[in-house]
């Protein structure tokens, strides 16, 4: 079934409204400051909803949180031996359906891919797996790019042709609705009342609006030519030693990106019995990272830290999965205040290729 | 006090519109990033940068030009600069003449600074000084950043005036882009200033020893007050700690962690332990906590609401997001609370209404009203009035004095210098995964991870003398204490010098340093302390 519908713009926020009854619903909220996030939303009389920012984080935060309790342990003697024993409770998340809404179509390819890590055939991450299979997606596909998008050289939108439940276009007064997966068809089959058949004279325009938008892009980063560069040849010694100089290892650029999902686990204790173990995230430009005992570091300095995290993004994740793993989004041009981002880096890879010299800033 | 305000007298935004940007004594890409960003910006866009650091930091890399000068020699650096602008007609006379006082005074001292002597001094090269004075001077837009690295000597004040003399006799100030901007460390560090926590001063820079001033505060306060200074962090913290002392018998200590913090640390913990009565309000149990009688659990920034000023002067309002942790209380709860049972019923319903008293006590916070402050930006002070906006830069027509006064200075050297015994210079310093005394970046896992140990950077040359290498324990000697460091051998420290960080408990690196400090703002010498150091069995 692939069929086609229309959502009148006037009748979204009721829909939501129904959706809210058995379900969490997220969407991008401008606050009080101006800044557009992701937020559950309780109170729909008084939520901002703002399609017209991009958020300013993505959707990681909610399937795999900052930082998060995996377990408690708890401190205490054998009965027998008097040994000093561990007991460990996990802290599975409870089961909360939740209809993510307004996704931009960069941040649910960034769902999918985080899903090739944590949701791999058997071995799957239960804390991940729980939250990710609560997840329905109403995505809108992005007829007017953001400033620093890059979507449609990592293909990964601006419309895309899967992942999502449904995903919207913005036809001016109403929405035309294409349906995904299962789920967005069990959507429709729960409130069809809200939605109408599409027309020929819709599909056309929907065409028209996904045609336009691919030649609104404002930034061209030849995405394609970075990897065949690094493919070629991945030392680019010149390059990296360049964009590690304003590198100042403080991680934020894997902390935004929505496709960064390394992460570490600690046991903080919090009393004389026991504590918790947690897992936060972490970024491969931290030197401690990969420090080892006696502060062997086998990725040393600051060049090989940068050039590790770019050439996963663009080589290693090639290699294992067939494809880049950025998604375009230019969330880490504003992120980095020394502009060692994705699209510098290949700007310069690709000026590099270009003149044979080593990229200048 | 050269131009009579205490700020950055610029925007942070206009320093990326800047031609020049010269940066002394701030290691910024590890202490004020969002700042950086700026002076990258402005790089980009063909600024030239100058930065004048003991250190090879990661700016100073960036640098067209680095003046690696020995601490505590920017005077001389200046004079020879100045000389040289002086010698070589680029004195914006004009600005001089109708803005300045006090520059006969100035170019007499000039006159008798040589300029290859002062290179000399400083430990540079001269062509570079003179470089430097060029840039700086002939560019239409040139600002000056600067940070602890000027302030935390024994002529703190002096290094400062010095820079503020190299702005007026080039012009470089009271317009956009250019300018003298302090940058200042902790998030509200500035409103704290603001707010009168100096010890000659009530909110708004107003000075205690003025009576109109007096007389307003007495007014709303309904109490009077005392009519002299009160004393400085270091005069509190070094007393002898007797009760024969006159000094002080009590402290009520709020997030400050003085038993870490402050020099000569010796000194300073005989003289918590010998007070009467101890009162500490933080976070956590810091080592000042630990010493105190009565510790007060306080609230964090996200367990709070209220204002925080940042460098450029902005005022903005910080928003409680979630209820206090434990049984711990907002600052003003804690304070309201102890006036009370003191006998002085404070009666505030929340931090509005304080705003409110504020505003109506302190002209540069005239207008802060926190339905005001509520636009997402913030206010830039000056704002005397609800219908006034934000100040982007200050001294437009004229200085807050009126004219700006030419201070000569002449080298004042360190109190301490290398001597046999005592061979090194070691500077202090803070770095990018630390915050101050660790009260809360220690607690990070993630933070404590990537700088966990107390490290000490050795230059190459003096490593392969002292036979250190990096990993090895050294313990590092000065007159009053010892402590031990973990090697790091880096050229981002000159040979004869040192770095060492103050973020942590178990190498306290202030039981090293001195109480020598600038007789004007007694801002403590925590950028030289004459020290050895020898490998630890």
């Amino acid at each position: 079934m692939h069929r086609t519908l229309i959502l009148q713009k006037d009748h979204l926020l009721p829909l939501l409204r129904k959706l809210r009854k058995d379900n969490r619903v997220i969407a991008p909220v401008r606050n009080r400051f101006g800044d557009t996030f992701f937020t559950e939303i309780e109170d729909f009389d008084n939520a901002a909803i703002d399609l017209d920012q991009q958020p300013q984080t993505s959707l990681k935060s909610f399937f795999l949180p900052q930082s998060e309790t995996l377990c408690r342990y708890v401190t205490g003697k054998h009965p027998e031996s008097g040994a000093l024993e561990y007991s460990f409770h996990a802290q599975v998340p409870v089961r909360t359906p939740t209809v993510y809404f307004g996704v931009r179509s960069c941040d649910l390819f960034a769902v999918m891919y985080t899903d090739l890590v944590f949701r791999r055939a058997r071995e799957r991450d239960i804390y991940y797996d729980r939250r990710r299979s609560d997840a329905v997606f109403i995505s809108i596909g992005c007829a007017r790019p953001f400033a620093d998008c890059f979507c449609n050289a990592t293909r990964s939108g601006p419309f895309l042709d899967m992942g999502f439940d449904l995903q919207l276009t913005d036809l001016g007064d109403r929405w035309f609705v294409q349906i995904g997966r299962p789920r967005g068809v069990r959507l429709i089959e729960e409130w069809p009342a809200f939605f109408t058949l599409a027309s020929e004279a819709d599909r056309k325009a929907q065409f028209q609006v996904e045609l336009e938008a691919r030649g609104l892009f404002r930034r061209h980063v030849h995405v394609d030519l970075a990897v065949k560069l690094l493919q070629e040849q991945p030392d680019h010694a010149a390059v990296f030693a360049e964009l590690s100089r304003r590198c100042q290892d403080c991680g934020g650029c894997a902390y935004i990106c929505p496709t960064c999902i390394c992460f570490n686990i600690a046991d903080l204790r919090l009393d004389e019995d026991g504590g918790e173990r947690v897992r936060t995230w972490d970024a491969c430009t931290f030197a401690g990272f990969t420090r080892m005992t006696g502060d062997c570091n086998p990725v040393d300095g600051e060049t090989g830290r940068v050039r590790k995290r770019f050439l996963h993004k663009l080589l290693h994740d090639v290699q294992k999965h067939g494809r880049p793993s950025c998604v375009g989004c230019g969330r880490c041009v504003n992120m980095c205040f020394g502009g060692v981002d994705i699209i510098r880096c290949i700007e310069m890879l690709a000026a590099e290729g270009e003149n044979g010299s080593g990229g200048r800033w | 006090m050269t131009f009579g305000s205490g700020a950055m007298t610029n925007s942070i935004a206009e320093i990326g519109e800047a031609q020049v940007i010269l940066v002394s004594g701030s290691n910024t890409t590890e202490t004020h990033p969002q700042i950086a960003r700026r002076i990258y910006e402005g790089v980009d866009r063909g600024a030239r940068l100058i930065v004048i650091d003991p250190r090879r930091t990661r700016l100073a890399r960036h640098a067209h030009i680095h003046l690696q000068i020995r601490p505590g020699t920017d005077i001389p650096l200046l004079n020879g600069m100045m000389r040289c602008i002086l010698d070589e007609n680029l004195v914006d006379d004009l600005f001089v003449e109708m803005r300045t006082e006090n520059f006969l005074a100035l170019r007499d001292m000039l006159y008798r600074v040589d300029i290859a002597q002062c290179a000399t001094l400083c430990g540079v090269d001269e062509e570079q000084l003179r470089l430097a004075a060029r840039s700086y001077a002939r560019a239409q837009r040139s600002v000056i950043c600067y940070c602890l690295g000027v302030t935390q000597h024994v002529c703190g004040t002096a290094n400062v005036r010095s820079y503020a003399n190299l702005a007026m006799l080039t012009g470089h100030v009271e317009q956009e882009f250019t300018g003298v901007d302090p940058l200042r460390g902790q998030s509200n560090v500035q409103g704290a200033c603001d707010m009168g926590a100096l010890p000659g001063v009530l909110s708004g820079y107003q000075p205690v020893s003025d009576p109109s001033v007096r007389a307003r505060f007495e007014r709303a306060w309904r109490v009077e007050l005392p009519t002299t200074p009160g004393l400085t962090v270091l005069d509190m913290t070094h007393g002898d700690g007797s009760s024969d002392d006159a000094g002080v018998r009590a402290l009520y200590v709020m997030g400050e962690n003085p038993a870490l913090s402050d020099p000569d640390l010796g000194r300073v913990r005989a003289t918590l332990a010998g007070l009467d009565f101890l009162v500490v309000a933080d976070l956590f149990l810091t080592e000042t906590a630990r010493l105190a009688d009565v510790v007060f659990p306080a609230a964090s920034f996200a367990e709070k609401s209220g204002t925080i000023t940042n460098s450029e002067r902005r005022v903005q309002l910080m928003r409680q997001a979630i209820d206090p942790v434990g049984s711990s209380w907002p600052d003003h709860r804690i304070i309201i609370e102890l006036s009370r049972r003191l006998g002085y019923a404070m009666n505030y319903q929340s931090p509005a209404e304080i705003m409110e008293e504020i505003c109506m006590l302190t002209p540069i916070y005239g207008g802060m009203y926190h339905d005001r402050l509520d636009n997402g930006e913030g206010l830039q002070w000056p704002c005397p009035d609800r219908r006034h906006g934000s100040t982007q830069y200050l001294h437009k027509y004229s200085f807050t004095r009126g004219r700006g006064r030419f201070e000569p200075a002449g080298h004042v050297p360190p109190a301490e210098a290398a001597e046999e015994e005592f061979p090194y210079i070691l500077v202090t310093g803070r770095v990018y995964h630390q915050y101050h005394t660790g009260t809360m970046t220690r607690r990070s896992d993630l933070a404590n991870r990537e700088y966990s140990r107390p490290l000490i950077e050795v230059h190459p040359d003096d490593a392969r003398k002292l036979h250190l290498r990096s990993g090895l324990a050294a313990r590092v000697v000065s007159r009053r204490g010892s402590c031990v460091f973990t090697v790091r051998v880096s050229e981002r420290v000159a040979a004869g010098h040192l770095f060492a960080t103050f973020h942590f408990a178990e190498a306290p690196v202030n039981l090293l340093t001195g109480s020598a400090s600038d007789p004007v703002a007694r801002c403590p010498e925590y950028k030289v302390c004459a020290v050895r150091i020898e490998r630890e069995a």
